[in-house]
């Protein structure tokens, strides 16, 4: 624990009407600076807060629900609306999630394409944590300079797939758009540029005497705490812990690039964010060999299902090659799809956002679950903010960088 | 990979205000920098191909009306069932006829699995976004809606509809043999799979032409 925190022990609460009562603040759901719709019931000695109750769900779509009556294929968009900010990288956990549970081989060009689009969505969820995390603080100038490199990327998104925000890019089995040549130029242009642009950050923060202040021994959350109540991400590895899903169990074209995880070592808010800064040099280097390794063949799988998926996949009529006599032979397509229930995980900006499935062998899921990484983070606020002051809460949000749309889905 | 980074600082930094000023030298520099902002309603970005904006359907020049052979797949496959489709059945022959095509344009979420899994390439999300209003009837697109969309999208970008070509009517990447004959349109030739590119010596070159090493 650090040094600056008080003991909560010694903070007395009067009776009501005392003198020292504690005092209530509602924070949210319309806090700006609690990036959504989160709200956070605190409890106030001072200017110390003494208890933090967040409260979730105003966000709430039963997105879990809604697939249980959509075919997978269908799902996929509503996968979008999660994590929006760095959507590519939920339809990339989606996607390798289905094709786990329906036995489906991804080509070795799509793979590098999800890989690549996965970075560039990490890039751009970084950024937009930066942007805000850095303005809930006070430093307004860091989110111009983050939203010029983010516009650049979500241009790229539009020329690969039509849309910035909801890209809906990979489908079961691969990805439905081939990148092009000018694609691959542009981005390509795009990360010898961008480590510059870091530094253009790290000048305007990095060393700061205001930023240290507001961030150094904030929030500090030990290993085995961090570990215990399951955290995921940056937000671990800044407390000193080295898990990573793309590391420890690689996914689509992982395992054929080289980076390096950054660990931190003190576990309070500037450790996180340099986590997250080291990221964004090992993401441009991930894009980089992506695009330089890129592997000519089909995007698509040849076993991968229609998008038109049905909920009972009928028996397939065609012609039995061993037979001259032009007999027709009832062959079934697929075997139904595969029955049972798998845990798919991968490494999205936030965290580690894994898709639980249940399948009783029809088109649809029987039952999904999403471990969404922001709501699990949020159920740590109460550790992180609990004996510093109000404004620290600020920071520690934005340090945990939490989606609501992912939290209360 | 441990993180190093130092804080600490020496006296004259603490003293001269080092950081401080080198941001604020950062900030000077970049007022004489081109601006990169885009002045939207007086300037607009070009857009790709593949943009998913305002539907349509496409106007059959041999025919005058649309292609759509009512195979139900693009209602059957949309996540957020916003398109309605009647149609009526001949007897004799058992060729469909469609009598209305419908879409809720407020329900739609453009993730173009329509335009995508259309046999005929009836369908298609256009490259048009401004379309906002004050009333919800105007969303409501009927067939003849749909087909002055694509009027209007023609007109409005002085496309020529033989030439028009859009990423979804035939996605990117995939061989000919693998598409209906409705999909099989000519596309740029780092659309197709047999032109498809990869990164050799810095540049994107067409994967056929490219060296190994």
């Amino acid at each position: 624990m650090s040094a600056n925190k008080p003991d909560l022990k010694l903070i007395k609460n009067d009776t009501p009407g005392g003198e020292n009562e504690a005092y209530t603040v509602a924070m949210g759901p319309q806090h700006p600076a609690t990036h959504g719709v989160l709200k956070l019931d605190l409890e106030l000695d001072g200017e110390t807060v003494i208890k933090c109750r967040p409260t979730v769900g105003f966000l709430h779509r039963g997105v879990e629900k809604l697939a249980e009556n959509m075919s997978y294929a269908q799902v996929l968009p509503l996968t979008d609306r999660l994590d929006y900010i760095a959507s590519m990288a939920n339809n990339v956990a989606y996607s390798i999630a289905v094709e786990t549970l329906l036995g489906i081989e991804t080509p070795l060009r799509a793979k590098y394409i999800r890989t690549m689009v996965m970075e560039m969505a990490r890039l751009t969820g970084h950024l937009l944590w930066l942007a805000t995390h850095a303005l809930d603080i006070g430093a307004m100038t860091v989110f111009l300079y983050c939203f010029r490199e983010r516009e650049n990327l979500l241009d790229m998104f539009e020329e690969l797939c039509g849309a910035r925000l909801t890209t809906t890019y990979t489908c079961i089995g691969g990805v439905r758009q081939d990148v092009t040549g000018h694609f691959l130029e542009t981005l390509y242009a795009f990360t010898e540029e961008f480590p510059s642009r870091v530094k253009e950050y790290e000048t305007l923060i990095d060393q700061n005497r205001i930023w240290l202040k507001r961030t150094k021994g904030i929030g500090v959350i030990t290993a085995e705490q961090a570990v215990s109540l399951g955290l995921t991400g940056p937000s671990l590895r800044g407390s000193g812990v080295d898990y990573d899903v793309r590391k420890h169990m690689p996914y689509d074209a992982y395992p054929f690039v080289e980076f390096e995880v950054p660990i931190g070592s003190e576990g309070d808010v500037y450790d996180r964010y340099r986590c997250r800064m080291e990221e964004f040099l090992q993401s441009n280097s991930i894009i980089r060999q992506c695009i330089e390794q890129l592997p000519a063949g089909p995007v698509r799988a040849e076993d991968a299902p229609d998008l038109v998926m049905e909920y009972n996949p009928a028996k397939k009529v065609a012609a039995d090659a061993t037979f001259s006599s032009g007999i027709i032979k009832l062959m079934e397509d697929r075997d139904r799809y595969m029955q049972g229930d798998v845990y798919v995980a991968a490494e999205v900006p936030k965290g580690e956002l894994g898709f639980y499935f249940v399948s009783d062998g029809h088109g649809r899921p029987y039952r999904m679950h999403i471990r969404s990484p922001s709501y699990i983070h949020i159920g740590a606020l109460p550790y992180l903010c609990e004996g510093y002051m109000v404004a620290d809460v600020i920071a520690n949000i934005g340090s945990l960088d939490v989606v609501l749309g992912e939290c209360d889905r | 990979m441990k993180i190093k980074y130092k804080t600490k600082k020496g006296l004259v930094e603490r003293i001269l205000l080092l950081e401080i000023l080198k941001g604020l030298a950062l900030t000077l520099r970049r007022m004489f920098s081109k601006s990169v902002t885009v002045q939207y309603p007086k300037e607009k970005k070009k857009l790709f191909p593949g943009f998913r904006g305002r539907h349509a359907l496409i106007r059959d020049p041999a025919s005058g009306t649309a292609r759509c052979v009512a195979c139900m797949r693009c209602a059957t496959v949309c996540p957020s069932r916003c398109i309605s489709i009647r149609y009526t059945k001949d007897e004799n022959t058992g060729a469909r006829k469609v009598t209305s095509y419908e879409i809720e344009a407020l329900r739609c979420i453009y993730c173009g699995y329509c335009e995508e899994v259309c046999p005929v390439n009836a369908i298609v999300l256009t490259e048009e976004y401004e379309y906002s209003d004050y009333v919800r009837e105007p969303f409501h697109f009927d067939m003849e809606g749909l087909l002055h969309n694509w009027d209007q999208f023609l007109a409005k970008n002085k496309i020529d509809p033989k030439t028009y070509i859009n990423p979804f009517l035939r996605p990117r990447g995939a061989s000919e043999g693998e598409l209906p004959a409705g999909k099989r349109i000519s596309v740029p030739s780092d659309w197709t799979f047999e032109g498809q590119v990869v990164w050799r010596d810095g540049r994107a070159v067409p994967a056929k032409e490219a060296v190994r090493l």
